[in-house]
């Protein structure tokens, strides 16, 4: 499992699925709609060619690699984005989310 | 703005050396019958709440007992002014009034001036919108220096203040003048600021509001969310200021509009931009629907910001809908979201199957992010499916408030109605 630490959010990518992943969707995708962070290497995504510091600067919680491996990755990609607060907002109320 | 109430500001007036009359906040009519008996003598029962015309409103009331205090205040506290319920009194000293001034330091945005005037007059009190514009003195303030003596005893002058007191209102407008940099206020009004019949200058009423941008220098204030709230902030103000408070990343705007959670009718309201938020309203009111909320996700704020946003105002209770409401043709790039809004409703409609969701996003690159949210959410909108009442819309509906807000309240009604079944 990789996690990549971005300013407010987790990015969490299980790689052992990453392997027969055909289209590497989320690296497109990074490159696509932020500041491609993702790279491919031995068929995985990884940040290793990045310092924590440059990952920190240079991510830009799009979200879109956990869309785009959702519908064209291998379902890999789970994003943590914790909102202050809200979790004891919709307990209170009985809600279930 | 932040704003203090009356007796909040009178204790920051205090604590810079102003003269406030003696008095303490009570929130029973026991804690006011022993504040009365603290002060001693008779005292006035004066209702706590951000709004002005408080005298009128009768929860401004002169008792002379301990008891009677109590009783006054019981009534005042189960009063609501302005739709706003009064939760405190300030219990305070009854001043012998000579006569009623009015002062006020606020900032003078005007190309020529930017910066603190002040507004000086002998007619204060009440109906001070009433007073002849010639009988307010206005005077702008170097920013730097505040307001000097010899400017001071010049406004004294023209206001008409006897030469034998003009040495005591200069210094009085002088120290408050300073009192207003030192707190970092945008308004700091004293109406009425009065002679007693001693000749001392008292401050009778205060209306503080503090620079929203100032706040972080002022942690003594303990002000928890730097943003214009007309009362305290709710649950849902605060998780929204959590969300902007150390994130600049564009616009992730979020507060409450009073919604009681249980109301029908309401949606959750999403604009993007504050122009466009006002057509949203349009498109809501022409139906009779109510935003629960105000949000605003503008200035390109990144994905996690916009997730955030809606995450917040589609979970709140009871809504009936949630309207996207992109309308203007928006130079920032749509994709983030596009992006945001699938997670964000592949998470929350599987729990509330069959909400209503009307997306409206337009402008720049706008034909990729609609294709991004009709892939990400193809599978849900089926007609069983939890996104069933998932509506999409680009630029072709931009500008039609009207059909924007039918299809909501089409979808809304029948939504309430399946729950209601």
């Amino acid at each position: 499992m990789l996690e990549i630490k971005e300013k407010s959010i987790s990015v969490l990518i299980d790689t052992s699925k990453c392997g027969t992943c055909e289209t590497k969707a989320c690296e497109v995708a990074c490159k696509k709609y932020a500041r491609g962070i993702l790279a491919i290497v031995d068929g995985k995504p990884s940040v290793a060619h990045l310092s924590e510091s440059q990952v920190l600067r240079l991510g830009t919680e799009c979200l879109a690699c956990e869309i785009a491996c959702l519908f064209e990755g291998n379902k890999a990609i789970s994003i943590d984005v914790s909102v202050v607060g809200l979790p004891e907002y919709v307990a209170r109320r009985g809600l279930a989310y | 703005m932040a704003r203090f109430l009356e007796y909040q500001g009178k204790e920051w007036l205090a604590k810079a050396g102003m003269p406030v009359p003696k008095g303490r906040p009570a929130s029973t009519p026991e804690e006011a019958r022993q504040a009365a008996e603290w002060i001693g003598g008779p005292v006035a029962v004066k209702g706590q709440v951000q709004a002005g015309g408080r005298g009128k409103a009768g929860i401004v009331k002169l008792v002379n007992t301990p008891e009677e205090a109590a009783k006054v205040a019981s009534e005042i506290l189960a009063k609501t002014v302005k739709g706003f319920p009064i939760h405190q009194v300030l219990i305070e000293e009854k001043l012998d009034i000579k006569k009623e001034y009015y002062c006020s330091f606020v900032v003078n945005g005007a190309r020529e001036a930017r910066s603190p005037m002040l507004m000086f007059s002998t007619e204060g009190g009440m109906d001070i919108e009433g007073v002849a514009e010639e009988l307010i003195i206005k005077a702008n303030i170097d920013p730097i220096f505040g307001l000097q003596m010899y400017d001071a005893i010049d406004i004294c002058v023209k206001a008409g203040i006897p030469d034998k007191d003009l040495n005591k209102f200069a210094a009085f407008l002088t120290k408050l003048s300073a009192t207003y940099k030192k707190y970092d206020c945008q308004t700091l009004e004293i109406n009425p600021f009065v002679m007693t019949g001693n000749g001392d200058l008292v401050c009778a009423d205060c209306k503080m509001e503090i620079d929203n941008s100032s706040v972080n220098r002022h942690p003594e204030f303990g002000i928890r969310i730097a943003r214009d709230l007309p009362g305290e902030p709710t649950e849902l103000d605060i998780i929204g200021w959590s969300i902007e408070e150390t994130d600049a990343r564009g616009t992730g705007f979020l507060m409450n509009m009073g919604y009681d959670e249980k109301s029908p009718g309401y949606v959750g309201y999403h604009p993007i931009g504050g122009g466009s938020a006002m057509m949203g309203l349009d498109a809501l009111n022409q139906v009779g629907l109510k935003p629960a909320n105000y949000a605003d996700t503008s200035g390109n704020p990144v994905g996690s910001k916009i997730y955030r946003v809606a995450k917040c105002v589609l979970s709140q209770p009871n809504i009936d809908g949630y309207l996207l409401g992109g309308f203007m043709m928006a130079n920032q790039e749509q994709w983030h979201h596009a992006n945001a809004m699938v997670k964000v409703l592949r998470e929350i409609l599987p729990k509330r199957p069959g909400m209503p969701c009307v997306l409206l996003l337009c402008g720049n690159r706008e034909d990729e992010s609609l294709e991004i949210m009709r892939n990400g959410l193809k599978d849900m909108m089926t007609e069983d499916g939890p996104g069933k009442r998932i509506e999409i819309y680009g630029k072709e509906y931009v500008t039609d408030t009207k059909f924007i807000g039918e299809r909501l309240l089409a979808l809304s009604t029948e939504y309430r109605a399946e729950k209601e079944a």
